[in-house]
């Protein structure tokens, strides 16, 4: 079905804030859907599946250690990115401060396309990044390269099978004040999706509404109810009373 | 253009402490920026086109009815559905699943498949799924009073009663009005580069216009219906007078809550516009203008009727102070008692400070009429960036330093006490009411709403005292990411001319009213009557030009008309009967 940015956001927003989670803020995380959903690469599915699991996740600050000048290794004790990422991602720029370039180990985390928003941030303000990650199911690697000023990445795809599954609840997002060698980083890799075509896909959302499958629309709309409270007597008085009929 | 003498080289702005009081807040009105003043100058400006496009209302009313709209750049239609309701199903809340008309504003044309499509899902309002190309979907239900009352009269060829319009001040009321996205339509970035309604708020407010001239149109064609030959039409003066009532409830609460960049927006821009005026020297001439409308705005609030007791109060207070006001006025505008000498408006309104909060208010909107070349550079300035986000960099000394200087209505307050704490917000299940709980007491804390601004800023205030003030704000919020949220708020609102809203809306005593009274005056309400702490009613564009005579000028206070203007020579102007323009 085709809905609107506005109901998007609305929709995850409340559906976030009926989890009751102490970590993750409402509105980011539901730009972070939206954004991805827009570019066509799923993000009501990747919400849905985080919220299926984020009531089972521990809710507690991530450990972060810092282990050369120029990297940092963060422990999400297996949980949603979304939840924490934007945290992190602060820390993170502050401590490239002097430095060209940075790198961060996430590990133990789930949704890690949900990252996408928040590295599209970065290329405006003059950051490059890529991200890379292995995944259980396909495609088994996902590669993200987001050089300065670009208002989408390039997406690389391989399916081939891993040698080992121990890193696929990990990322590596890098960080640079140069951009990257998307040639020499794409190597290896067997699908892309260019930048422009999800630039396209973006604008063309914006222009007719954002589709959505429907399945998906339903469930998440489904768990945006858990923030909603019983009607009652009592609590049809507290919308204030109302003379209703003819003035 | 005559060039206004200004004291000051900058403009000051009133502070954030005095403007964004809730009380305050509770006594705005229209002013010449307010979104409906904006959007009818523009209309007269560029010459917008209102034509009656179709009408299929069979003799009881019934049917569609369909207005196009031209400006110099886009066609629209305003596609507007009229069905029998029983009096028992006219619900202003949003539970309601009836209305007597509903409506939509649509981009482009609406062939025969768009009508259907309309005819299927606007009447049925939030559970239809409405195109992209609709901007904006609405719903009215009649005064039945005053509608029939008017209809009754003009078949039979009679004026209706003045005062029984008086009481009410439209023939359809509003009670939501959608656009930016809501229920599948148009989100308001796709018309960030059309120049019509590329202010926010803008269609939602032709929308209701053209509802204003269908509401006119209906009692016309209806009283023909019922009357025949012997039929008249309304007395222009009182078409005028005949605005759209809005019954407005708790749900745009939570709006100014969680827009708080946009609230900032709108009220740093009205000071701007008022700290231009209130630069300017005074002169004998303005000054006779504004005695003029501060007596209309005294005539005004003398013929507003509310059930209200406070407002009634409140009203009749503002009449009191603003008549010692006119009675001081000339040696008010003087430097000095017995001084030639004119001082600034801003000195003028220093010496008011003793008015009432309303009184004040209105002699804020009037002295923005005073000077039209000023205020109106301000119109296009209501639109802003909403991110709330923190820079790199600071420490949690910063963040103390921006509470202190800019939260001390929150960090003051004592949330340890049950009365600061009073009322939880939360949403029903029934249609996503906003509603009110009492803490403890109902059930659904547990699904509270995070509207409590002033206590989170409190406790983010009392997290950051127990780190070090030198630590890096990124990683005090490592360590306490549930602070992010607020700490990215207070941060960006604290950086900005207004900044929040001073009100724990948790409070036993918070009025919510001035929640919504604050939005609505920007917006351009007028008639101010609240039916409980959390419902008022409104008028929108009452006394507002009729479409066939749009004009720019000053249309501040809606008046009744004068028995005399009531027997001019207006009155019976066949030729409106149709409303086109």
């Amino acid at each position: 079905m085709i809905v609107s940015h506005n109901e998007l956001v609305a929709a995850v927003n409340k559906a976030f804030l009926g989890m009751r989670r102490t970590c993750g803020e409402a509105d980011v995380i539901a730009n972070m859907v939206a954004d991805l959903q827009m570019v066509g690469l799923d993000g009501v599915r990747h919400f849905n599946n985080a919220s299926n699991f984020m009531g089972l996740e521990d809710d507690c600050p991530v450990d972060i250690t810092t282990t050369e000048d120029n990297s940092i290794e963060v422990d999400l004790h297996g949980s949603s990115l979304a939840c924490h990422l934007p945290v992190i991602m602060d820390f993170a720029i502050e401590k490239m401060v002097g430095s060209k370039a940075l790198k961060i180990e996430l590990h133990n985390c789930h949704n890690r396309w949900l990252a996408y928003s928040e590295l599209v941030k970065l290329a405006a303000k003059g950051i490059a990044c890529t991200a890379q990650w292995e995944n259980g199911s396909d495609p088994k690697q996902t590669l993200y390269v987001l050089n300065r000023g670009c208002v989408a990445p390039e997406l690389f795809f391989c399916d081939s099978a891993l040698e080992t599954t121990e890193h696929v609840h990990n990322m590596t997002i890098e960080l640079s004040v140069n951009d990257f060698d998307l040639k020499r980083l794409s190597q290896g890799y067997k699908r892309h999706i260019t930048s422009s075509s999800l630039a396209e896909t973006q604008e063309k959302a914006w222009r007719d509404g954002i589709e959505v499958d429907d399945m998906e629309w339903s469930s998440l709309k489904e768990t945006a109810t858990a923030i909603l409270v019983e009607n009652s007597q009592r609590s049809i008085q507290g919308a204030g009373e109302l003379t209703t009929t003819a003035a | 253009m005559d060039a206004h003498r200004s004291i000051y080289t900058e403009t000051t702005l009133r502070n954030a402490e005095t403007v964004m009081a809730p009380d305050r807040l509770g006594a705005m009105h229209q002013t010449r920026i307010s979104f409906v003043r904006t959007l009818i100058r523009k209309m007269a400006q560029q010459n917008w086109q209102v034509t009656k496009h179709d009408w299929q209302l069979c003799p009881q009313g019934y049917g569609h009815v369909i207005y196009k709209l031209v400006t110099p750049s886009h066609e629209y239609h305003l596609v507007v559905f009229c069905d029998q309701i029983a009096d028992d199903e006219r619900n202003d809340r949003v539970i309601a699943e009836k209305w007597d008309v509903t409506f939509a504003l649509v981009l482009g044309d609406v062939d025969v498949a768009l009508l259907e499509q309309l005819r299927a899902n606007v009447p049925l309002q939030e559970a239809g799924r409405n195109p992209n190309n609709v901007l904006v979907l609405a719903r009215a239900n009649k005064s039945v009073r005053v509608f029939e009352h008017i209809v009754d009269h003009l078949a039979k060829g009679q004026q209706p009663s003045p005062q029984e319009l008086a009481e009410v001040g439209y023939i359809l009321r509003t009670t939501a009005v959608y656009g930016n996205g809501k229920f599948g339509i148009a989100d308001f970035k796709v018309l960030e580069n059309n120049p019509d309604f590329n202010q926010s708020f803008s269609a939602q407010m032709c929308a209701v216009y053209m509802l204003r001239e269908f509401s006119l149109d209906w009692v016309h064609y209806l009283a023909e219906q019922h009357g025949g030959e012997r039929a008249t039409t309304l007395h222009r003066g009182l078409q005028r007078y005949l605005g759209v009532g809005n019954a407005t409830g708790l749900g745009m609460a939570p709006y100014l809550i969680n827009h708080p960049s946009i609230v900032d927006q709108w009220m740093t821009t009205r000071e701007n516009a008022l700290a231009a005026v209130l630069a300017c020297e005074a002169d004998a001439q303005k000054t006779e203008y504004l005695r003029t409308l501060i007596e209309k705005g005294i005539l005004h609030l003398q013929q507003v009727i509310t059930i209200n007791e406070l407002q009634k109060e409140l009203n009749a207070i503002a009449v009191h102070d603003l008549k010692l006001l006119l009675a001081k006025l000339e040696s008010l505008v003087m430097q000095q008692e017995d001084s030639l000498e004119f001082a600034t408006w801003q000195s003028v309104v220093d010496k008011s400070q003793h008015l009432s909060l309303e009184a004040q208010e209105i002699l804020t909107s009037c002295l923005m009429e005073l000077y039209p070349e000023l205020v109106d550079a301000y119109q296009d300035q209501m639109n802003c960036d909403e991110t709330l986000s923190l820079p790199s960099g600071k420490k949690v000394q910063d963040l103390l330093v921006t509470l202190e200087e800019n939260y001390r209505w929150a960090i003051n307050t004592d949330f340890n006490k049950p009365e600061n704490n009073y009322w939880f917000w939360y949403r029903s299940q029934d249609k996503e009411e906003p509603r009110l709980g009492v803490r403890g007491e109902e059930p659904g804390e547990e699904r509270e709403l995070p509207l409590d601004v002033g206590r989170q800023a409190f406790r983010l205030y009392h997290a950051l005292l127990e780190d070090k003030p030198e630590t890096s704000l990124a990683e005090f919020l490592v360590q306490r990411p549930q602070f992010r949220a607020i700490a990215r708020r207070v941060w960006t609102l604290g950086h900005k001319a207004m900044g929040d809203i001073q009100m724990n809306v948790l409070h036993q005593s918070s009025l919510p009213m001035h929640l919504l009274r604050c939005k609505l005056a920007v917006f351009g309400a007028t008639k101010f009557d609240p039916r409980s702490e959390r419902w008022v009613r409104v008028t929108f564009f009452q006394g507002s030009p009729l479409l066939d005579e749009i004009h720019e000028e000053e249309w501040l206070f809606p008046l009744l008309p004068n028995q005399s203007e009531l027997s001019g020579v207006e009155q019976n102007d066949n030729h409106q009967h149709g409303g086109t323009c």
